[in-house]
């Protein structure tokens, strides 16, 4: 009983897709101790994964209900969806959500334009281009008021 | 008011479709992603294409999705219908959505995401094929309830168990019920009492999956 409890407990962490992104945030999670497994269809894609990786690896279709459950997906505390497909990402969210209830699902899109649409949906969604676009626009920002900077010393 | 229909990906399953729409006075568009297919669905007379990436909300968008009072997504990829889907709905508030899908298991999840029709090709094929191979004696089968009820018509023959028994003589699943008994010129609906007779047709309810267990029980094969 104490087992389960303790296992419940930790945080268990399913990441669909091992592209740079899948892995990078893998290798981040299990380098601070917590539990993570992450899918993908290829099996060359875990070549990405560092050689300190302690998690779990499966190669599976992310979309696949049976291939989810096996992965205990059902005990997740979080699943994060960043395989390179906006479609497949909409719809491991939803899958992880409504189907299997899944406190936390964040996925990756790409297309701004429908990430509009999914946040309106309670996915909680990050955009690569939206976030490089408000990095470059601070960067900018900081060359491009010098006036301002100015009047606000004058003042 | 003509009925505006678009169609979302799919080759000939498209093509098939839009031809049948324009014929029954539907306004149709098709939007297909290759380049290829559209030059081919733009062969159709009175048909508007639209080339492009059906789960883009620009696209969808140029295609008159507002307008439209039914989509069908029809591509072959699961996550794309959905998405595709999910867009027109939501987003375009289209009255009646219909959306393929691949997987079995998947069709209970689109519903669940608040698409109105959800078609499984690959079950829709297989209890077609069952009822081909197995059942000779059904000549008829009506699915009501999205396949979760069956209407199924039953002959029995001479050397059928039940000829000559009294209705509640048989014993069948509680899933299932003699609706009708058409004998001869005449329609009988049936009482407890009600004697089957070799040569009766049959028309028989039952819910989904008790069709076949039934029918083997009343024809004795």
């Amino acid at each position: 009983m104490k087992l389960f409890e303790t296992k419940k407990s930790n945080e268990y962490t399913v990441i669909i897709g091992c592209g740079r992104l899948g892995a990078n945030l893998a290798n981040t999670l299990s380098d601070s101790g917590r539990n993570v497994l992450i899918m993908d269809q290829d099996p060359d894609s875990f070549r990405r994964l560092s050689s300190g990786y302690g998690g779990l690896s499966v190669v599976g279709d992310g979309t696949d209900l049976d291939t989810l459950r096996e992965a205990r997906i059902d005990d997740a505390t979080v699943v994060v969806a960043v395989t390179n497909n906006d479609n497949t990402n909409i719809m491991v969210a939803q899958i992880a959500r409504d189907i299997f209830r899944v406190e936390r699902v964040i996925a990756r899109l790409y297309d701004p334009e429908r990430e509009c649409v999914y946040r309106e949906f309670n996915i909680d969604t990050i955009c690569p281009a939206v976030l490089s676009a408000k990095e470059i626009d601070k960067f900018l920002g900081g060359f491009n008021k010098p006036e301002q900077r100015r009047e606000e010393m004058r003042a | 008011m003509k009925k505006r229909v678009l169609l979302i990906g799919g080759r000939n399953k498209a093509k098939s479709l839009a031809m049948s729409l324009l014929g029954q006075g539907y306004k149709v568009t098709a939007v297909n992603e290759t380049h290829e297919d559209c030059m081919k669905l733009a062969e159709i007379k009175g048909l508007t294409v639209i080339h492009g990436d059906g789960t883009k909300p620009f696209i969808l968008d140029e295609a008159g999705a507002a307008e439209c009072d039914i989509s069908i997504a029809l591509t072959s990829k699961d996550e794309d219908n959905l998405v595709a889907s999910e867009l027109c709905k939501k987003k375009f508030h289209v009255g009646k959505t219909v959306s393929l899908v691949s997987d079995p298991q998947k069709t209970e999840f689109f519903y669940k995401m608040g698409i109105d029709s959800v078609v499984c090709a690959i079950s829709a094929i297989t209890s077609i094929i069952e009822q081909q191979a197995f059942i000779d004696e059904m000549t008829n089968i009506i699915s009501i309830g999205t396949g979760r009820v069956q209407i199924v018509e039953v002959h029995i023959p001479n050397e059928s168990p039940v000829a000559g028994k009294k209705l509640w003589e048989i014993t069948l699943s509680k899933d299932v019920i003699v609706g009708c008994i058409l004998r001869g010129d005449s329609t009988l609906i049936p009482r407890g009492d009600t004697r089957i007779l070799a040569g009766d047709i049959l028309v028989v309810i039952s819910s989904n999956g008790q069709e076949i267990a039934a029918v083997k029980e009343l024809t004795g094969r």
